[in-house]
């Protein structure tokens, strides 16, 4: 039996862990390694003629790190912060990266093959934001593209 | 193949080739003379380029690093004299190496035998014609290099070596290793210790002392950090001063000692010009020794690593536009070969970097005409420029100052690039030049870009860091001043500081707005709205423009450490990154070529400002006149001459009493009628505020006063006044002031339009049947010689009019007219009224003859000078009132003798 147990995840694909949340209704995952912290930094220093979607920058212990206003990239309506918001600081490219987030959920271990490929289009987010999707019990868990998520070519 | 040994040896190849240039010039200057032991130096390097590149199958770099070897081999048994076309060869060889290693990859594909059959053309001509030996070099090494005999067994122990080892490569890829460094070793030594090897990944040679200074400091911060932690967990926090204090040295030692890491020697850059300057001045047939002096100074590494271009372009510049040709300089009396200098030095926590030639130097009206027919600048703007300004042309884009373009320079792009790239580094560069003695270009520089002084300012809520670099000065503008000081032109703010016009923006305006084409309307009228308090200017300067921005605030200076933006602020136009300040928060740091940019603020636009700024006040020499500025209605702008002001009042509305028809003002116990202007000529009605101003003037001894809903600026104007298009009773002319028509107006007209019976008594002067006198008049502006011809033919004097002094005088002389009385203009082309009225007092016919001189405002000077020369009388011009009495006084006493003057 410990021999199943052992085999199965090497003979399927890997285990991937997700830091899962929400912005606005959608349940929204991304790779846990790419998560670096979870804060309530809200405070940010406004950037002028930055792109629409950076809400601004904050100090993140000595660096500067850009806070991107997830809902805004997605085409999502604006949330307003409440008190489970929260901005969860990604490492993409050695780059801190803040997302404001409505509210943590769980981690999700999932394996490769549990997740289904998503081209089209969900709750009106482009497709192309997505790198697949997760049926859970009671809902969707969309896993983000965070390349694409961070391109900065957002179509709106 | 293994990219890690690829690598390695590519590192080490760049250290063997970085000071060859150099040392093939060393080689060349001692000429037959060799310096065996700088020979066998290079040799070495090469050698150890050839063997490792024979192992690593790099078959090209291996044959060509062998055929230089060979030349090397001979010069060092004596078998060859270095001659400048042999160096010419090799030095060629040796870019191409360079080349060659830079790729590497794919340097098995070049065609260098060119190269190798140039080399062997030497190595073997050569042998034909053996150089005559000499026996030893007597020069001392400057650097120590292990005996020829070691080197000797050295090289054959390597070549065993290398034969051995191209036998195993596939086996046994690491043991090259030992070889390389045994061979480069001594070579490595004699280089500059810190220099910076263009290696794939980018290495930096730091001294063992910093390293060690670094861990001290890291122990002392460990150690301050376990204080600190035993203070805060004890209940007194005891000795929590001496703890933070002691910290915070510590920290600012650790900061400079880091950057200490960073700094390099500026000589890694300066040790590649000797080369251009030999091969370009050899190119232009020119001679040219290059003196390089500061090689040590130490500046950080991005700004090494950034100023090479500028100053390559700089060097090539002097060669090709500075030193003449050797047959000019003979001309010229200056020794054959030109001479550049290169310093480098330390100056103000700053770098200094000149370059010096001694060449024919900048002619400034050679640039000026090129800048005129280039349409760089105007005519106009030529003539009122100093030679210096004149010089720093140069500086302007798409200026080439090549009298000709030539393959070196001149290509239309260059000077300004230089500048704009040492900009970015937030130097500045300057230019002096004497023709005919030579050119000096000086670079400043910071020591370090990673830590910049700034100033924090605040806009809205949020605080920005501007670098000190960039800030000229701070002005602040007190509300009173505010109208005088902030203009308008066309659709953008000046700010006037002290005879300059600065274009002016907003830091709110700049941050809130998307560009600048856009929402300038809107923001105008808001920003002059806002206008009700003092407001803070700093005055920046990118090196190319220098303009003003309003800050709401000022804070401290701060030495900031500069943090990048993320990608996605990349874009951001006005910043150059960001920085943590004090409190924990960001602060953004302005790029103020970015704004300058972003507000299309260009020289250009400086031009139209300076432009109008000549229109203004600076168009001649000759009539400036002092105008108070006002206006009625939005749209109707006035402007009276100071000189017959005699003050400006303000009072309220209520304070205005109207009796029988007239206006009067109550004023310290006495009454002044007041006269509005749209009773007495064409204009609008005044809206009037509760407070208005009142100009008061003298008329008969008389005070009146005119209504001035707003005054808006005193302007030194010159006199180009229209006299034709609004010409009415007590309108002199018009002219346009900053794009707006502007009446001038005669107050002595307005108030006798206003008021005739003051002057009935005054019409006749003289007496109908008799001659009336004669007045010579000498002025050179043709709007004043009418204007006071009229005014004198009105009151019955005949008048004879001339442009200047000079004809004055020769009027005079001709005998044509008899004269009774002369008035003159002081500043006037060919003779000035001082002369003039020293040469009719001296005279012995005119001598007796009464002379009033016109002033646009009397200086004190200009009164002691006249009394010497036997001025009778100084008048204002346009104070005709007392002009006028003053006319009939001299007239009627002096001259008139045999007439009698109505002076009723």
């Amino acid at each position: 039996m410990t021999t199943t147990l052992l085999e199965k995840p090497e003979l399927e694909t890997s285990e991937q862990q997700f830091a899962t949340f929400y912005v606005g209704d959608m349940l929204l995952g991304i790779d846990i390694r790419q998560v670096q912290e979870i804060n309530r930094e809200f405070e940010v220093t406004l950037v002028p003629h930055a792109p629409d979607y950076v809400r601004g920058v904050i100090n993140l212990r000595g660096d500067v790190a850009s806070v991107i206003n997830l809902s805004t990239i997605l085409g999502l309506p604006e949330v307003e912060l409440a008190k489970e918001s929260r901005n969860l600081i990604a490492n993409y490219q050695n780059e801190s990266v803040g997302f404001v987030v409505d509210r943590i959920s769980d981690i999700v271990t999932l394996r490769s093959d549990q997740i289904a490929p998503q081209s089209s289009s969900i709750n009106g987010v482009e497709g192309k934001y997505f790198s697949g999707v997760f049926a859970m019990e009671t809902e969707i868990l969309v896993i983000l593209n965070i390349e694409e998520v961070l391109s900065g070519n957002c179509t709106d | 193949m293994d990219d890690e040994l690829l690598a390695d040896f590519m590192v080490e190849a760049n250290e063997h080739l970085a000071d060859i240039e150099n040392q093939f010039l060393a080689i060349e200057s001692s000429g037959a003379d060799v310096d065996v032991d700088l020979v066998n130096e290079v040799f070495r390097g090469v050698h150890s380029i050839k063997g490792a590149a024979g192992f690593l199958g790099m078959k090209v770099v291996n044959d060509l690093a062998h055929s230089l070897e060979n030349i090397l081999n001979m010069m060092r048994n004596l078998e060859l004299t270095p001659t400048s076309e042999i160096i010419d060869t090799m030095l060629k060889a040796a870019d191409q190496l360079q080349g060659l290693i830079d790729d590497i990859q794919n340097s098995n594909d070049i065609d260098v035998s060119q190269h190798i059959t140039a080399l062997e053309a030497i190595a073997s001509g050569s042998v034909a014609s053996p150089a005559t030996a000499t026996p030893e070099s007597v020069e001392t090494p400057q650097e120590q290099t292990p005996a020829v005999d070691d080197i000797d067994l050295e090289k054959q122990f390597e070549e065993a070596l290398a034969a051995r080892q191209a036998e195993q490569t596939q086996e046994d890829p690491e043991e090259p290793q030992p070889e390389s460094p045994a061979a480069s070793a001594p070579a490595a030594k004699a280089n500059d210790t810190k220099k910076i090897t263009t290696a794939p990944e980018a290495s930096i040679r730091v001294p063992v002392g910093v390293l060690d200074k670094l861990m001290n400091l890291a122990g002392e911060l460990v150690l301050g950090r376990n204080q600190l932690m035993q203070a805060v967990a004890s209940s007194e926090k005891i000795g929590l001063d001496a703890i933070a204090s002691r910290l915070d040295q510590v920290t600012s030692e650790v900061q400079a000692s880091i950057m200490q890491t960073r700094m390099q020697a500026i000589g890694s850059v300066f040790s590649k010009f000797p080369r251009i300057v030999r091969d370009l001045s050899g190119k232009l047939g020119k001679e040219c020794d290059l003196n390089i002096t500061g090689k040590e100074v130490e500046v950080d590494k991005t700004i090494i690593e950034a100023i090479g271009d500028p100053l390559t372009h700089l060097i090539r510049n002097s060669v090709d536009h500075g030193v003449e040709m050797p047959a000019d300089r003979l001309r010229a009396k200056k020794p054959e070969a030109g001479t550049m200098n290169l310093r480098a030095c330390y100056q103000a926590g700053k770098v200094r970097i000149e370059i010096e030639d001694d060449g024919a130097g900048i002619d400034p009206n050679k640039l000026k005409g090129k800048a005129v027919e280039k349409g760089v600048i105007t005519q106009e703007q030529a003539d009122h420029m100093s030679d210096r300004e004149a010089v720093r042309l140069i500086f302007h884009p798409g200026f080439s100052m090549a009298a000709k373009v030539t393959e070196v320079s001149g290509r239309g792009v260059g000077m300004d690039v230089v500048r704009t790239n040492i900009v970015k580094l937030g130097g500045t560069v300057d230019v002096e030049s004497v023709v005919g003695s030579g050119t000096n270009i000086v670079i400043t520089l910071p020591l370090t870009l990673a830590i910049i002084p700034s100033l924090i300012v605040q806009s809205n809520n949020d605080r920005f860091a501007i670098p000190q670099v960039n800030i000229s000065e701070l002005v602040r503008i007190k509300s009173s001043e505010l109208e005088s000081r902030i203009g308008r032109i066309k659709n953008s703010e000046v700010l006037r500081l002290r005879g300059d016009l600065l274009p002016l923006v907003r830091l709110e305006d700049v941050l809130s707005k998307t560009s600048a084409s856009e929402a300038n309307e809107e923001q105008t009228d808001e920003s002059n709205q806002n206008n009700s308090r003092a407001v803070n200017i700093l005055v920046l300067d990118t090196g190319q423009q220098r303009f003003g921005i309003v800050v709401d605030a000022l804070h401290d200076s701060e030495e900031i450490v500069v943090k990048p933006l993320g990608r996605h602020l990349e874009s951001c136009p006005c910043l150059s990154g960001a920085t943590i300040l004090g409190d924990g928060h960001v602060a953004l740091i302005l790029d103020v070529a970015g704004i300058a940019a972003h507000e299309q603020i260009n020289s250009v636009e400086e031009e139209d400002a300076m432009e109008l700024e000549d229109q203004l006040s600076n168009e001649s020499e000759k009539e400036r006149q002092y105008l108070l500025l006002f206006s009625n209605q939005e749209s109707e702008h006035f402007a009276v001459s100071m000189d017959v002001i005699s003050r400006i009042d303000r009072i309220r509305t209520d304070q205005i009493d109207s009796v029988g028809g007239q206006e009067l003002v109550q004023f310290r116990n006495s009454t002044m009628s007041l006269m509005r202007l749209e009773n007495c000529i064409t204009a609008k009605d005044a809206t009037l505020a509760e407070r208005l101003n009142v100009i008061v003037f003298e008329v008969n001894g008389k005070e009146v006063g005119l209504v001035t809903p707003r005054l808006e600026d005193i302007r030194e104007v010159t006199t180009a006044i229209d006299t034709e298009t609004f010409r009415e009773r007590g309108v002199i002319g018009s002219m346009v002031l900053e794009d707006q028509t502007t009446r001038f107006i005669d107050l002595f007209e307005i108030a006798e339009v206003a008021h005739p019976e003051w002057f009935v008594n005054r019409e006749v002067v003289v007496e109908q049947d008799d001659q009336p006198p004669l007045i010579l008049l000498a002025e050179d502006s043709n709007f004043f010689r009418k204007q006071v011809t009229t005014m004198f033919e009105e009151r019955g004097y005949r008048v004879v009019g001339c442009e200047d002094g000079l004809v004055a005088w020769e009027t005079l002389q001709s005998g044509q007219h008899e004269f009774d009385i002369i008035v003159t203009d002081i500043e006037m082309p060919n003779m000035n009224g001082f002369e003039l009225a020293d040469r009719v007092k001296q005279s012995s016919e005119w001598g007796h003859l009464p002379v009033i001189a016109l002033t646009s405002l009397g200086g004190a000077a200009d009164v002691q000078r006249g009394i010497e020369v036997g001025i009778d009388d100084y008048q204002v011009k346009m104070d005709r009132d007392k002009l006028l009495a003053s006319l009939q006084n001299f007239a009627g006493t002096k001259a008139g003798n045999n007439r009698v003057l109505q002076t009723t």
